[in-house]
């Protein structure tokens, strides 16, 4: 970076700190002489010096390991009552004066002292000669002064008012001073040792050369443009801090709606673009109009396939609409006046009545069928639907059927094909489509669309078919009915960029947070 | 449906040609298939046939047989249909199957003897007819036996469980019926079929010998078929007359493609059967119906010359007369699926293939729109995205705990519940949809905070005033949790959604499980209950193993559109 970008980038902090630097002609420096010489606080000293170390401006040119020594708190007492041996002696010769004499059990009952500080101090008495021990045990006092007495107190007396370098004392000294330290386990001392790292530190290439640009106090610069400045224009002899725009900014969560939502829009209102109308009906379905309104025989093995849910109460409706309900019975037994032969059996109304999940959204196309549907009329539903299968990567609990109709004079196969064209190339963008013979109870004839999607190649886009008039006669409805249903989840899913279809409703938030595609 | 497995050179062989791979996969769409896989080294062939009403396809016989078809485009003649000689054979039919399972047909074919791969077909066949057509054996199930051990006429009829005793397949001891029902598998697996009959189907020849115990288990000596046999007898039994005899019709086309002589076997019934008292089979099912050509002109938008007509769906098994306006046809023996002209209509369309009909685009004006239940819904969604909420699209099935205990709600609050449950994770439809978000929450504390969720969808409300026991109703869920999430953060969202509805509104405190007492409300419009707000209890929290404070909202969204133009 040149050095102009990287003086702006800098905080005045660093600038002083820099500037620091440069008056000491960019020799090292100790943090405590930066601190005198910037005039800032010891803690945005230490700030500005690892931001300026982060920027590989400055760098620790070394480590100096000191020993200081200061007094503790038994120091100070020390230094105000006298210390063990001492006050022994004072003790003892004001008691020799009165004519009196202690043992050593006398002495420990008049004072304070913990019994191992006195009975250090009573062994180097002896030693020294200041005390002898008479018959009795009595403690007596001699003439010999006690040389670690009179230095004790000269310590003690040296460092009452601060902390010095424990190199500073002499020998003889330091080695009373490191007896008389704080240890670990002997908190009852009247010294502290402590080490302390000194560092130094000095300006990089590229600091120096930044270095040279700053001068402390030089710029007012500001981080923030606030209101007072621009109410009385001192916004004018300000210096904006520059920002490193590179770095990522902060993360937000969005309001936003859910990515398979989304899709499922497009397709709502590309369908609204092509003239579909939205229908909708009930989760909870008879089985006359989730079955047997679309002729699926109460026997037939496609709806013991069609494994569903049963719903556990009411089991079944009150009613099913007259006169539907006769008309679907008549035709599954004779054909009815639909032309047909029927399937030839006994139709069972009680089982029309029985409650279930919906299992396929052509229910709701059968019952706009008998509600009078516009002709001409183009419908569609986005459908709940439910299926008793095992939940898996291909199988959700619940899922969205989209399905719709097409009911119109003009309706027949080719009109069929040609819608399915339309919606190969507005769905998927396909301009390629492949129409092959299918089965469902409820068309004939029946479609299967196979679609050239641009990036997913060949697939199946979707199921369509002539209502049978078996289906559409019952219901009142004479005209020819296109059925279809579309299978948009997987070009979803690709998309989205998942494999699992349990995905599409994921429970977590992250997920759906940062799930996107464009669904083109 | 289906899906069958055949070698490539069987196939072939059917056909009379060789079949390059990809040749066999255009011809699918004739019989409704799809290639599943083809394994090169062995030259298997694995597709799976759509069409639940045509049994006659669930074979390398039948495929093979429509797609001849095509190729000769027309029917082969098959002489056991039209034989005048009375049959050899009888099968005698007791009093008393009427009540158990009426119906018995048989045929016998001679004349082919059986390789391993021709034997692996005729029990794929006799497995997929009885389990998928016959609805695991209860309405047809079908038995092959070895015809010169056979002393006829057989007998079909009725005996007591214990009263007879044979070795049935697989074993090497006799049973009694009634052991077989209780101890071999394929009487565990269809005894149900037979519960609560005091007497038992048996066939049985005039030498006493066991056949089988339909619909259950064949005798070990005389029901077992083995490659290198040549002479069989094919029954079939079952409760519905028709499905009897088309299931012994495909199995007898099925031989005589192989090259089997089909001889006829006459079964003599005690009582009346809808097709007579004395039957021949296999034979014709189908009637010959008039269809008008313009039934089939009108479903398939376009013109049909009548000879067209006839020749095209010849090439696809029928018997066809045109005249001018109408054609006669008939399905062949083996089909049973003509119910409506639009039948054949397909069968036309099929027969010359989809890929020549020229698409049409529908040109009649509709107008396009949404449900004004839909408006309102994606409205308040992009108001909720305004607001800075994330949308969340829910599975709505979920387990009564989560609907209720969690929620600290009384133990007989209704939901609409499952009673075929496949797993108590889904055994209910939501009843509103605050659980639903809780169950983001529970899966996701460590998305970072705040958690602002919203969710409008589709809820079950129980009603017994309803025709159906409950109502489907949209509403709308708003979660707000972090830290500090609290009631009046999520008054001022409801506050502000209704004002830009235009609604007016007022709370009234509320008792509620789910809710901090006092810190509850039921939301009011013009007197109507519309919805819930509050902070979340504790112990609900708890429940779900959530560790942050969470205030909701409930709205329904039905109301909004009521009185909406």
């Amino acid at each position: 970076m040149q050095t102009t970008a990287v003086y702006d980038s800098l905080h005045p902090l660093e600038i002083n700190l820099l500037a620091a630097f440069s008056q000491s002609a960019d020799k090292p420096v100790s943090d405590s002489s930066l601190q005198e010489l910037s005039q800032l606080e010891p803690s945005q000293v230490s700030m500005a010096l690892g931001w300026l170390q982060a920027k590989k401006l400055v760098r620790i040119h070394s480590e100096i390991t000191t020993a200081w020594v200061g007094l503790t708190e038994v120091g100070h007492r020390y230094l105000a009552d006298g210390s063990p041996p001492e006050w022994i002696i004072r003790t003892c010769k004001k008691g020799a004066e009165e004519g009196r004499s202690f043992t050593v059990k006398e002495l420990q009952s008049l004072n304070t002292f913990p019994p191992t500080d006195l009975s250090r101090a009573f062994g180097l008495l002896k030693k020294e000669g200041a005390i002898a021990l008479a018959a009795g045990g009595r403690i007596e006092p001699t003439e010999t002064p006690s040389p670690t007495v009179e230095k004790l107190r000269e310590l003690l007396h040296e460092l009452r008012k601060s902390r010095q370098e424990l190199l500073s004392f002499s020998p003889d000294q330091q080695t009373l001073l490191r007896q008389y330290a704080v240890k670990r386990g002997s908190a009852q001392e009247p010294f502290r040792i402590e080490e302390r790292i000194q560092r130094e530190y000095a300006p990089t290439k590229t600091g120096k050369a930044v270095a040279k640009r700053c001068h402390a106090g030089s710029v007012e610069e500001v981080s923030q443009l606030t209101p007072d400045m621009l109410k009385d224009g001192s916004w004018r002899n300000k210096r904006f801090r520059k920002y490193t725009i590179t770095l990522r900014p902060p993360r937000v969560a969005p309001g936003r709606r859910h990515p398979y939502r989304e899709f499922l829009d497009l397709v709502k209102h590309k369908l609204v673009g092509m003239g579909f109308q939205e229908m909708r009906g009930p989760l909870v379905e008879t089985e006359f109009w989730d079955m047997d309104a679309l002729y699926m025989p109460q026997f037939h093995p496609a709806r013991a396939i069609h494994d569903v849910y049963f719903v556990k109460t009411p089991t079944h409706a009150k009613a099913v609409t007259e006169p539907f309900l006769s008309q679907v019975a008549a035709t599954h037994e004779t054909g009815g006046s639909t032309g047909s032969s029927g399937w030839g059996y006994r139709y069972d109304k009680e089982r029309a009545r029985r409650l279930i999940l919906r299992s396929q959204g052509t229910a709701v196309s059968a019952r706009t069928l008998a509600s009078n549907p516009l002709i001409p009329g183009k419908y569609f539903s986005m459908a709940r639907c439910f299926r008793y299968d095992q939940v898996d990567a291909t199988h959700a609990t619940d899922f969205f059927q989209i399905e719709g109709i097409v009911l119109g004079e003009e309706i027949n196969f080719r009109t069929l094909l040609g819608l399915l064209t339309i919606f190969a190339k507005e769905m998927a963008q396909a301009q390629e489509s492949k129409f092959f013979p299918a089965y469902f109870p409820f068309t004939e004839p029946s479609v299967e669309l196979h679609v050239r999607h641009p990036k997913l190649g060949w697939m199946e886009l979707g199921g369509a078919g002539l209502f049978r008039p078996e289906v559409t006669q019952p219901l009142g409805v004479t005209v020819p009915v296109i059925a279809w249903g579309l299978g948009l989840d997987r070009m979803a899913m690709v998309a989205l960029g998942i494999h699992d279809i349990r995905e599409l409703f994921s429970v977590d938030l992250e997920k759906v947070r940062t799930l996107r595609g464009r669904f083109a | 449906m289906p899906t069958i497995s055949f070698f490539q050179k069987d196939f072939e062989e059917l056909l009379g040609r060789t079949v390059p791979p990809e040749q066999l996969e255009s011809w699918l769409p004739l019989v409704k298939g799809e290639l599943k896989d083809v394994t090169q080294a062995t030259g298997e062939i694995r597709v799976e046939l759509q069409d639940s009403n045509r049994p006659d396809l669930w074979s390398v016989e039948g495929i093979a047989r429509q797609i001849r078809l095509k190729l000769q485009e027309s029917p082969p003649a098959y002489p056991f249909l039209n034989a005048k000689a009375k049959p050899k054979r009888r099968i005698l039919v007791a009093e008393g199957l009427e009540q158990v399972r009426p119906y018995v047909a048989a045929c016998t074919a001679t004349g082919y003897t059986v390789t391993e791969e021709s034997l692996a077909q005729l029990i794929q066949v006799q497995e997929k007819l009885a389990d998928l057509y016959g609805h695991k054996r209860k309405t047809v199930s079908v038995g092959l036996y070895r015809l010169p051990r056979i002393h006829f006429p057989v007998t079909y009829g009725l005996v007591k469980p214990t009263e007879a005793r044979f070795t049935p397949l697989g074993l090497s001891e006799k049973l009694t019926l009634q052991e077989i029902l209780t101890v071999h598998p394929k009487g565990i697996e269809y005894g149900s079929i037979l519960a609560d009959q005091p007497l038992l189907p048996l066939l049985w020849d005039t030498e006493g010998q066991i056949l089988s115990f339909p619909p259950i288990i064949n005798s070990q000596d005389i029901g077992q078929v083995h490659a290198g046999d040549s002479d069989l007898l094919v029954e079939v039994t079952g409760t519905d007359m028709r499905m009897v005899l088309l299931t012994l019709n495909i199995f007898a086309t099925n031989l005589a493609d192989r090259g089997a002589v089909i001889e006829p076997i006459e079964v003599q019934y005690p009582y009346d059967t809808g097709w007579g008292k004395s039957i021949r089979t296999p034979c014709d099912i189908s009637a010959v119906q008039k269809i008008p050509l313009k039934a089939i002109e009108s479903a398939l938008g376009l013109p049909i010359d009548a000879d067209l007509a006839q020749q095209t769906l010849r090439a696809y098994g029928y018997e066809v007369k045109a005249s001018r306006h109408t054609l006669a046809v008939r399905l062949p023996h083996y089909r049973n699926d003509l119910m409506h002209p639009v039948d054949v209509a397909e069968d036309v369309a099929i027969s010359r293939g989809y890929d020549s009909f020229v698409p049409v685009m529908p040109a009649q004006f509709t107008v396009g729109s949404l449900s004004a239940l839909e408006m309102m819904s994606d409205y308040i969604r992009e108001h909720m995205v305004g607001q800075g909420f994330q949308e969340i699209f829910s599975n709505i099935l979920l387990s009564h705990e989560e609907l209720v205990e969690r929620m600290r709600l009384p133990e007989d609050e209704q939901v609409v519940e499952v009673d075929n449950v496949m797993s108590q994770s889904f055994s209910c439809l939501r009843s509103w949809i605050v659980p639903s978000l809780l169950r983001v929450e529970t899966a996701s504390p460590r998305a970072f905070y705040p958690h602002r969720l919203f969710e409008i969808g589709e809820v079950a409300i129980p009603d017994s005033g309803q025709e159906l026991g409950s109502r489907t109703a949209v509403r709308l869920a708003i979660v707000i949790a972090h830290p500090h999430a609290n009631f009046s953060e999520v008054h001022t969202c409801l506050d502000v959604l209704m004002f830009y509805l235009v609604k007016d509104y007022e709370l009234e405190p509320l008792s509620h499980g789910s809710f901090l007492d006092g810190r509850a409300g039921t939301i009011l419009s013009q007197g109507q209950t519309v919805g819930l707000i509050g902070e979340l209890h504790p112990e609900v929290l708890e429940n779900w193993g959530i560790s942050v404070p969470i205030s909701v909202v409930e709205l329904d969204v039905d109301w909004l559109c009521a009185d909406s133009p």
